[in-house]
């Protein structure tokens, strides 16, 4: 009754132990050491896996000759069930470079190449050809690139969540539309979703605004289920992701008050001064985050509202300022999260629900005792960015101990890739972490994937990170890159093909902006070039008249080990310019009546 | 800030006289909070009112909670240009039923 005496249709990853010409088949060895038969179908075909924009590379016959051992792939095709057994045979090969051992992700400029198409794709739906205008801004995007006209809802932090990824476009192409794009939405939401509150000095960040023709209705407080009728941390630290971002390039003063104040309001309502961390919601009217009107949400500590200072904006906010404030800031976080949410003699799986004194809350609305496989992954990849800061032995641990745990209960070993919500816990006469809801891959969860794995290995130098990380990015750069219409999806199966239903079958919505997809490419590019490759690293700035401090530019794309990376070359408007720390990554600006324009070369050091 | 509030023609009238500030919102805040009770009227008489800050945008809000929790009703009268600016601009002016004169308010309250 329980037999699988059908045939069906699946996705083996893995690497190629031998070719049988005779039989024409070839043996695969999965990433956790299993082995298949693979036989060629009278049809199969094969590709390289293509960058966006770039035309796609068929094999032809030619990929017989491809499968040398050793060589990582894809193949999809289908388990027939026959002579109680089953033989699959390849419908079709996806090789994730063109020569043994190279993975295409890890070319000097992959990256670069894909953040310009991802910015293209999101300007053109945005703004079409015409003057970039936020009024005509749209929170859903269609899978093709194309707005709702009726009227609409215009929200925060997707808004900022988008400004960061032109801002990041920016920095890596120093193509002016993409600055322009990040300038302008800063702008509309320092104009239309900031509120400034004199009594507290501080500002926080409407959920959002109702736009009908020329009538906008402000909208307070969340309107998200999670979220209802109060002020997510959540919201407040991602509106803050996009200006600072921005900040990062121009320096803009006002961008920087506003980070300031944000900051006060985290510090001042949201922090909890007896029992340590940050509160995850604030009554609105109150802003007190113990108010009973916050229901379910009353007193509570999560993930987001700890864990996303960090890479919303806090090291970004650290990076262009080197504020002291900032620093402690984020290894407060970072030391919270490694003395709270660790919980491994009863999950493989970090806690991330709290009640106030840092008991487990297990039965909040949808997460329960569940786990969120990218949430993991991104503890480890922030943590190994702030080690960069701090190398203390408890971070290095925790991010190792995630590194070393996640692959078994929240990657794919058979397919590659990384997997949603788990279940925490085994029930008894279980062996698997149980799907919550679904066995779908989500793209945002496999940048944590690739990013925890390569900066792990570019600071800690483990093969077993390397391996992992370029699995993972085979993975997403194989099946996440829509070649037809753009950008990326949201969701694919647990088998690679996309997923296209509901709001996932979309490039923007309340959960998929521009942010997660472009940092991807940023920071990929940045750990690959600078410490696992060897390569250097072209980055862009665009500083107002006295916008930063003292005219000192900071221009280390991320929190990198101290000593590993230095400034190669400098120009300023086109010119060579020498006035910079080369070890401290900083340029010191020339005075100036109009903004410059700075390209600056930063390179591995030499050993 | 002085609250002084009464009742005329089984309608409660609250005014306020002075700034709605970060020092003063408490006041208003235990004033109005009291007397809103299931199926009371209440208008706010707000002529003499000339500068609300933020603290009093946040007591206004908490005044509308409790007011839509208890089912009565509020109406606002003699907003300023300025503290209707401000409240237009926060997006604060939907939450209520605003009228320019204090008979357009009885009006409005039945």
């Amino acid at each position: 009754m329980d037999k699988i005496d059908f045939s069906f249709s699946d996705l083996i990853a893995g690497y190629v132990i031998q070719f049988d010409e005779e039989k024409d088949s070839f043996q695969l060895k999965t990433s956790d050491g299993r082995e298949f038969s693979v036989k060629f179908a009278a049809n199969t075909y094969a590709w390289i896996a293509n960058n966006l924009l770039e035309p796609r590379q068929w094999c032809g016959e030619q990929m017989r000759d491809m499968l040398v051992p050793g060589r990582y792939l894809f193949t999809y095709g289908t388990f027939y069930q026959e002579h109680d057994a089953f033989n699959f045979e390849a419908q079709y090969l996806v090789f994730p470079g063109r020569k043994p051992g190279e993975f295409l992700p890890e070319k000097q400029d992959w990256w670069v190449r894909q953040i310009e198409a991802l910015g293209e794709f999101y300007l053109k739906a945005q703004f079409g050809d015409e003057v970039i205008n936020y009024d005509n801004y749209r929170t859903t995007i269609t899978l093709t690139g194309e707005k709702p006209l009726d009227h609409f809802r215009q929200e925060t932090d997707t808004i900022s969540r988008l400004v960061y990824g032109f801002a990041s476009a920016y920095m890596f192409t120093g193509e002016e539309r993409f600055l322009e794009a990040a300038q302008k939405g800063t702008d509309y939401l320092r104009e239309h979703m900031r509120f400034v509150d004199l009594d507290e000095d501080i500002v926080y960040w409407y959920h959002g605004i109702d736009v009908h023709g020329d009538r906008e209705t402000k909208i307070f407080a969340s309107e998200f289920g999670d979220d209802f009728d109060a002020i997510p941390a959540y919201e407040q630290i991602y509106a803050l992701a996009g200006p600072t971002q921005t900040y990062r390039i121009t320096g803009d003063p006002r961008i920087l008050k506003d980070a300031e104040q944000t900051v006060d309001l985290f510090d001042r309502f949201f922090l909890d001064q007896e029992k340590g961390g940050y509160f995850s919601h604030l009554d609105p009217i109150t802003l007190d985050p113990r108010s009973d009107a916050l229901g379910e949400n009353r007193a509570k500590k999560n993930w987001n509202s700890v864990g996303d200072h960090a890479p919303a904006y806090l090291i970004n906010l650290y990076l262009a300022t080197g504020e002291e404030r900032y620093r402690k800031m984020l290894e407060y976080t970072f030391d919270t999260i490694t003395h709270h949410f660790q919980d491994y003699d009863n999950s493989p799986f970090v806690q991330e629900k709290f009640y106030q004194d840092w008991s487990h809350d297990t039965t909040h609305m949808w997460q329960q005792n569940r786990g969120v496989v990218g949430h993991n992954l991104k503890i480890a990849w922030n943590l190994m960015r702030m080690y960069g800061l701090a190398p203390k032995e408890e971070y290095e641990a925790f991010a190792r101990k995630i590194a070393k745990v996640m692959p078994a209960v929240g990657g794919d070993s058979q397919r590659g890739g990384w997997f949603d919500v788990m279940e925490r816990r085994l029930c008894p006469g279980q062996e698997r972490h149980r799907y919550a809801f679904h066995d779908r891959k989500a793209w945002w969860q496999q940048e944590q994937g690739i990013l925890a794995y390569l900066i792990l290995h570019g600071i800690l130098k483990d093969e077993e990170y390397l391996r992992i990380a370029r699995e993972s990015s085979a993975f997403y750069n194989a099946f996440f890159l829509d070649h037809d219409d753009g950008a990326v999806y949201f969701n694919v199966l647990a088998n690679g093909v996309p997923y296209l239903m509901g709001t996932e079958r979309f490039k923007g919505s309340h959960s998929m902006s521009g942010y997660h997809s472009f940092e991807l490419a940023f920071l990929a590019q940045t750990y690959t070039n600078l410490l696992i490759t060897g390569r250097p690293l072209e980055l862009y700035f665009k500083p107002l008249p006295d916008g930063f401090q003292d005219r000192l530019l900071r221009v280390s794309p991320d929190i990198l080990p101290p000593g590993r990376v230095r400034i190669e070359q400098v120009w300023i408007d086109g010119a060579p310019y020498h006035e910079y720390d080369a070890e401290g990554l900083s340029v010191a600006l020339p005075q100036s009546e109009e903004p410059l324009q700075v390209k600056v070369v930063v390179a591995p050091t030499k050993d | 800030m002085e609250l002084n509030i009464k009742t005329v023609d089984q309608l409660t009238v609250v005014e306020p006289l002075g700034d709605i500030d970060g020092k003063t919102a408490p006041t208003f805040q235990d004033g109005v909070l009291a007397i809103i009770e299931p199926g009371s009227r209440i208008l706010i008489d707000m002529s003499g009112v000339s500068f609300m800050s933020s603290a009093g945008l946040r007591v206004m809000l908490l005044t509308h909670r409790k007011a839509t929790g208890s089912e009565a009703r509020i109406v606002l009268v003699g907003l300023n240009e300025n503290i209707l600016n401000s409240m237009t601009a926060t997006g604060f002016i939907n939450f209520f039923t605003v009228r320019n004169t204090l008979d357009e308010g009885r009006e409005a309250l039945g």
